[in-house]
């Protein structure tokens, strides 16, 4: 009985992990600017992959295994900003017509 | 139904899902009109790549596989990160270069390494974007690079 | 369509089109500016004391240099015939490599005393292959070297310098608040699994090569981070040397010395300890650091010629 709790606990999140990922995909064909669909990368860079491996985690129970997969998640959640963080800046150095899309400067924010 | 069998189609679905959502992301990283959404896709693929791994260790209880789920997540950061410095780096260099020459303001790319530009203070960045006719002006700038004393034995 | 591709053939236009054609357009086009060097090369080739110069020289190594080339390639091919009619025939069972194959499995444990038998086989029963193929990183290490190397009789130009200077110290990623925040937590990390992958190379799968590969790829991320000033500080020129040579030293002389007095390999004189600890399987810990070193040292050499053009500071 408790295995079969187990397996759904396991069933749903991994769900939820793949919808993220479809999701993800769903937005980067539709959104028409780069940083946009940077944000939809992002969905699934910190919330996909923790479902996903949080699934993992669950389904393998207390072991070495299992720190092995929360220190993935750790080191992820890390690095994947910064990454999105470089490709925004390669974005930014690199298109002539950024001004267009982007606002720099104090008055972000103002109308 | 046993969980063992349960297990096993809950995590061949998710596989295959996976993997057609990677073809999917190669598909948008052919059509990525600049170099930057191919980068961002490799990216993608990489995370996917990585939950596929850690998906498989489950599967065929094989824990080594997490170790290589830890390299791989590793070596995509060290890739983004070595692109991002080569393209930054060379644009960056002919932006100013042909902004400088020509005796009018930079172009509207602001060059975020340098250390006098920042977010905070205000640049007047909507009203400074020129044609892109007006960049191909000056094709020799470059050969007007100050002296440098080169040491010679 | 057709224009387009030709020129992007023939590098008239560049691959990132529509990014780099604003900035990076050469004066003239590529096949023109090949057809000229090319017309001022042969120029200077055929001036009459060149061509008698030339002329001398080669009519007097010609001879020699052909019949070498001559008998040399008709001992390969003898020595590569007279292997092949060795082999078994087409079809024919081969026992040797079931031979071989089962007792790798069935015996590995035993006789090297590590868990993982792949590592057992590249270390222990043909650790010859791996000191060559050690050699080989490190032969690739020196060829670099020698192409990319920048000493005080390949000083570059004027612009060159000032190209690099720019580039390096304006448009460094370490000038980024955020990456080096992270890469501070981050990198201990890689090099502490780096070097735990390194260690535990016997009893689950790594071992020198992919332990290296970390290792090297942890310092990569370090001076990416926080500049190749901060780098130098403990990898210069001169302790790259001497790792290396220390551990290709210590692998030729170990194994050396156990080919001569083993026979093929299996004497260890260092006990096998218990299977699955750290320190067991004898010879395959320390070799296995050895050829981590080696690798190590290897990829960040590459990635710091190819950037700047010099291993450490010093020119």
């Amino acid at each position: 009985m408790i295995e079969w709790i187990r397996f759904w606990i396991t069933a749903v999140i991994l769900f939820c992990g793949i919808l993220a990922f479809i999701l993800e995909v769903a937005g980067l064909f539709r959104l028409g600017f780069v940083m946009n669909r940077m944000h939809a990368s992002g969905i699934g860079d910190s919330f996909g992959l923790g479902c996903v491996v949080f699934a993992m985690i669950i389904s393998s129970g207390l072991n070495l295994d299992s720190l092995k997969l929360f220190l993935l998640i750790l080191f992820m959640w890390l690095t994947s900003p910064v990454s999105t963080h470089f490709l925004s800046r390669i974005e930014v150095n690199t298109n002539p017509f950024i001004a267009r899309y982007v606002r720099f400067g104090t008055d972000y924010g103002k109308k | 139904m046993t969980v063992d069998l349960a297990y096993q189609y809950l995590f061949t679905g998710a596989l295959t899902v996976m993997a057609v959502l990677i073809g999917i992301i190669l598909i948008r990283s052919i059509i990525g009109p600049r170099i930057i959404d191919r980068i961002l896709c490799i990216n993608m693929i990489g995370t996917l790549v990585i939950c596929t791994i850690a998906i498989l260790s489950q599967m065929l209880d094989e824990s080594y596989l997490t170790d290589i789920a830890i390299i791989y997540a590793m070596l995509s950061f060290l890739t983004v990160l070595i692109l991002a410095s080569v393209y930054i780096r060379r644009l960056n260099l002919t932006d100013e270069d042909e902004g400088m020459k020509a005796g009018e303001q930079p172009p509207g790319v602001q060059a975020f390494g340098a250390q006098d530009v920042s977010l905070g203070q205000t640049k007047e960045t909507q009203a400074s974007v020129p044609a892109a006719g007006s960049l191909q002006q000056d094709k020799n700038s470059r050969e007007t690079v100050p002296q440098r004393e080169v040491p010679h034995d | 369509m057709k224009k387009r591709f030709l020129a992007w053939l023939y590098g008239d236009q560049d691959v990132m089109d529509g990014i780099l054609d604003n900035f990076n357009k050469p004066d003239v086009s590529h096949s023109e500016l090949k057809k000229i060097t090319r017309a001022a090369e042969e120029e200077y080739d055929h001036r009459p004391e060149v061509l008698e110069a030339i002329g001398r020289d080669r009519a007097r190594f010609r001879t020699i240099y052909l019949v070498i080339a001559f008998i040399s390639c008709i001992m390969l091919t003898l020595v590569l015939l007279y292997t092949v009619s060795l082999l078994p025939e087409y079809g024919a069972e081969n026992p040797r490599a079931v031979e071989v194959v089962s007792r790798y499995v069935e015996d590995g444990l035993e006789e090297t005393g590590a868990v993982n038998i792949v590592s057992g086989m590249i270390l222990d029963y043909r650790a010859f292959d791996t000191l060559g193929e050690s050699h080989v990183l490190f032969t690739a290490l020196i060829c670099v070297m020698i192409l990319l190397r920048i000493d005080r009789k390949n000083q570059r130009s004027d612009y060159e310098d000032y190209y690099t200077v720019r580039t390096d110290t304006y448009f460094d990623l370490s000038t980024d608040p955020v990456l080096r925040l992270v890469c501070a937590v981050i990198v201990p990390c890689i090099l502490l699994y780096g070097i735990y992958i390194l260690l535990n190379g016997q009893n689950s799968p790594g071992g020198g090569f992919s332990g290296g590969a970390v290792l090297g790829a942890g310092m990569i991320l370090f001076s990416v981070a926080f500049g190749f000033d901060k780098a130098d500080r403990f990898f210069t020129l001169k302790v790259s040397n001497i790792v290396t040579f220390v551990s290709l030293g210590f692998y030729s002389f170990a194994k050396g010395y156990v080919f001569f007095m083993g026979a093929n390999g299996l004497e260890n004189h260092i006990p096998k300890g218990t299977p699955g600890a750290i320190f067991s399987g004898g010879m395959i810990l320390p070799l296995d650091i050895a050829v981590g070193c080696v690798v190590g040292c290897t990829m960040f050499g590459f990635y710091s010629l190819f950037r700047r053009g010099s291993i450490g500071g010093q020119i």
